[in-house]
């Protein structure tokens, strides 16, 4: 590859991110130059703070001080590197070495240039300057020896930068086939998840349970465990240094620390083990990109099923009972309408990121639950505690409100269908809105389950919250109708991430996440009434809470039934506005 | 004879572009129209504005004797049409089969009539051996065969094809035009756009030319062999001689 090709491929690179950006309007343009410009500013600042901080800050400073700091500055940078990971991973346009095969350039070459692009990332301009500012900082601090920071904090970073690009074109490869693509999306964005709230987790419930526990024991026995954490505590940290060791990315801290006992080795041994390992992934990286673009993936399936299928191709398939879901009639419901939710819930369950929204938001439930059921229970009142039954049901319905508010955004061209389709738009709105109802009564009567049983919660105040929730996923579908027709937009498949995002929808998204709440004020309504009843002394056996909620109720399946109407001339008139926003098609 | 589309002074802009200008398009019902033009010269645009898939920027539509720009009417037009789009319209994740069972319910056909279609026309698609896959997983020429399925299932008055026979290999072609010569010949009217001026020509009884955005030819086949074939006719009204004749310079 010459120097004109290579200036051609970066400029490439440039132009797409550029268009990327000039897509989502003026707006879209005024935020990608002032986030350039901050991520400049902030590479500066951080390296500046750091040398700073370094030179005045840790000359004196223990060896283990030294060692915190950069394990510190190491896991930042790590953290931030698996975030730009995931969205790396959910972006479907790179520089696909598909797409430059033809043209006069080798594959190995096109690989390298590839790989150098991929480092200009957010974290690495970030704290890769931190990096640098620490260890130019401690040169002058500690003395020139500390200068072996340099090529052991960069060789680090190239080390994790060639085993992610190794595992991109590891997944890149898995992830030719759609399907499977975004259930793996799904699954790291869930481990991610699931690792971040490692911490939350630990100190927020079993720390805290422990601390319960320990507040609940006996003198002796507080005394006795007390003795236990203070023997254990320098054996575990002695043990967390020694398996920093073993952990490739941390042999920085190691290494620091070494160097500041005016150990030299650990330093050096440190940068050769990751320029080793880094050489060790890129191998790998290029050869399965070779592997991938030759097409031997050692995927065998897909001949296998090709030369299966001609075998069977006159053979009608039985069909399964599975399909007959889509058969279903719901009692009541109109047929197009139940054709429509149908086919919606099941495309809605199938989509990875559906199911990795529903999977975040059912993680954040499990910690909220964790967190309830290993705490004690408040002491309140039999009149206060129904508000916390609707604080919940109200926080249940909330998590739901990215469906509730963009339910055309997941149709991408399916949406074209709904527009060709004979229904009345009141009957679309309405299957929309059946199809998101089972998830939200599942979310919401499990807290309701958990909280029932948490603080005791009398059995008509359960059927009170139950009339609450479904009151508030009829307020949740009102709005949530009016802002999909309104506000539309296109989710890319496989993630989360919208697309074709005007400034002033996200503005008007962002606005509703604060004034939802709001909406769903009313269903705080029967609590208070009851509360204020019993303030009143009034007769105590009138279940003031159950009759207002179900009233309430009645009143807002009333209220949804007539706002379908106007809701869905309006559908009909915005429909072809609505379509360009959510399918991918340019005029 | 009825009138299956009409349209009066049919236009659409983008902006200063004009796509559509001032379209007067006439197809008798019961007739194999096809409607040709080069690339951009607004077929899709036309066909999307028809189907209710775009709003004209001025004109009116009449399909089936409705008027579309009534929303009421509009609605009992569509459940007389079928349509396959040009960017399809098919739901990344259901079946073949759920979709086609999702549109026949959309249509109110009765439960063991979609299955019955829809086993007829999977097997007829060669898609019924396809049993698991979701539609993102199918090929161009599978979506586009799923999507003329459905377009087939309420057994339409009127078709709207945009493309129908790119991507699809020659064998489920020679079934398809032998199933719209026999909707026509049921009475049902065609409507299709296409690149390939010999299946228009073999399956057409009407020919529309589009280019720019103005209709340059309308007429029967009949009339339009009379001077030649449809490619002559085609490069006539369409066709420029300058870049016909023009030659690269650096490849003599």
């Amino acid at each position: 590859m010459n120097q004109e090709q290579l200036k051609t491929i970066l400029w490439l690179r440039w132009r797409l991110m550029r268009n990327q950006w000039s897509r989502r309007g003026s707006l879209g343009a005024v935020l990608a130059v002032l986030i350039s410009f901050g991520a400049i500013t902030l590479a500066v600042g951080c390296f500046t703070a750091a040398l700073l901080g370094a030179a005045f800050g840790l000359g004196d400073a223990k060896p283990v001080v030294i060692m915190g700091v950069w394990f510190g500055a190491t896991a930042v940078f790590l953290f931030f590197w698996l975030i730009g990971l995931i969205t790396e991973l959910q972006r479907s346009e790179t520089i696909d070495l598909q797409k430059l095969m033809h043209l006069p350039v080798a594959l190995g070459q096109l690989f390298v240039v590839n790989y150098l692009v991929s480092h200009f990332t957010l974290s690495i301009i970030v704290m890769v300057p931190v990096m640098l500012g620490l260890a130019i900082g401690m040169i002058f601090a500690r003395g020139a020896e500390m200068a072996l920071m340099i090529p052991l904090a960069l060789s680090m970073v190239v080390m994790i930068t060639a085993w992610t690009y190794c595992l991109r074109g590891w997944l890149a490869s898995m992830m030719s086939n759609p399907r499977r693509r975004r259930t793996v999306i799904m699954c790291i964005s869930l481990s991610f998840i699931l690792l971040a709230q490692g911490p939350n987790l630990y100190f927020n419930v079993f720390s805290r349970h422990a601390a319960f526990n320990q507040k609940a024991a006996s003198g002796e026995e507080r005394k006795h465990r007390r003795d236990a954490v203070e023997v254990t505590s320098p054996q575990s940290f002695d043990n967390l240094i020694a398996a920093q060791g073993f952990i490739p990315p941390f042999w920085v801290s190691v290494g620091a620390q070494g160097l500041a006992e005016r150990n030299v080795l650990p330093a050096l041994y440190g940068t050769l083990g990751c320029l080793c390992l880094a050489t060790l992934g890129l191998r790998r990286a290029y050869r399965s990109t070779v592997r991938f673009y030759l097409g031997e993936t050692g995927n065998k399936n897909s001949v296998h099923s090709k030369s299966a299928d001609s075998a069977v191709k006159t053979v009608r398939a039985p069909i399964q009972s599975g399909n007959r879901f889509l058969e279903w009639q719901l009692p009541v419901v109109p047929e197009q309408s139940a054709a429509l939710a149908l086919a919606t819930f099941r495309s809605l369950l199938r989509a990875p990121e559906v199911k990795m929204a529903l999977g975040s938001s059912m993680i954040s439930l499990l910690f909220v639950g964790a967190m309830i059921f290993l705490r004690s229970p408040p002491t309140l009142s039999d009149m206060t505690k129904p508000f916390i039954a609707t604080g919940v049901e109200t926080f249940s319905t909330f998590i739901l409100v990215q469906f509730f508010a963009n339910q055309f955004g997941f149709d991408r061209d399916g949406f074209r269908s709904l527009i060709l389709s004979p229904a009345e738009r009141r009957l679309i709105l309405l299957g929309k809105n059946l199809a998101i109802l089972p998830i939200g009564l599942g979310f919401g009567s499990i807290l309701l389950a958990l909280v029932s049983v948490w603080l005791h919660l009398p059995p008509l105040a359960v059927v009170a919250a139950l009339f609450q929730l479904i009151t508030l996923l009829l307020i949740a579908s009102i709005g949530g109708n009016l802002l999909s027709i309104l506000m539309p937009f296109r989710i890319q498949p496989g993630t989360m991430k919208p697309t074709k995002m005007p400034g002033l929808a996200m503005f008007v998204m962002i606005l509703c996440q604060f004034l939802l709440p709001i909406a769903m004020a009313p269903a705080f309504a029967p609590p208070l009434l009851a509360w204020l009843w019993h303030r009143a002394d009034l007769p105590a056996f009138v279940p003031v809470n159950l009759i207002c909620s179900a009233l309430l109720c009645g009143g807002l399946v009333l209220i949804y039934w007539q706002a379908l109407t106007p809701l869905g001339r309006l559908l009909q008139r915005r429909e072809a506005k609505i379509l360009g926003v959510v399918t991918v098609e340019v005029e | 004879m009825n009138v299956a589309i009409e349209t009066a002074n049919l236009t659409r802009d983008f902006g200063k572009f004009r796509a559509v200008d001032e379209l007067n398009l006439r197809v008798e019902a019961g007739r194999f129209y096809g409607f040709l033009g080069p690339n951009g010269a607004g077929k899709s645009t036309t066909i999307k504005m028809l189907t209710g898939l775009l709003a004209p920027s001025r004109g009116s539509i009449r399909i089936l004797g409705e008027d579309t720009g009534d929303p009421k009417r509009a609605l009992e037009v569509k459940r007389r049409i079928g349509v396959v789009p040009e960017n399809l319209a098919l739901f990344d994740n259901l079946t073949a089969r759920e979709y086609l069972t999702f549109i026949g319910r959309m249509y109110l056909l009765p439960r063991d009539t979609v299955r019955a279609r829809a086993e007829e026309l999977l097997a007829m698609m060669e898609l019924a051996h396809e049993e698991k896959k979701l539609t993102m997983e199918f090929s161009h020429g599978m979506k586009k065969k799923l999507a003329l399925a459905a377009a087939l299932i309420p057994n339409p008055d009127l078709l709207f094809l945009d493309e129908p026979f790119e991507g699809v290999d020659a064998v489920a072609s020679r079934v398809l035009r032998d199933t719209l010569k026999q909707c026509v010949g049921r009475g049902a009217t065609v409507f299709l756009t296409s690149h390939i001026l010999e299946i228009v020509e073999k399956l057409c009884t009407d020919v529309g030319i589009i280019a720019h955005g103005k209709l340059v030819h309308q007429g029967t086949m009949e009339e339009l062999h009379r001077d030649g074939s449809l490619e002559d006719k085609f490069l006539a009204v369409v066709g420029n001689g300058e870049n016909e004749t023009q030659k690269l310079s650096w490849l003599e």
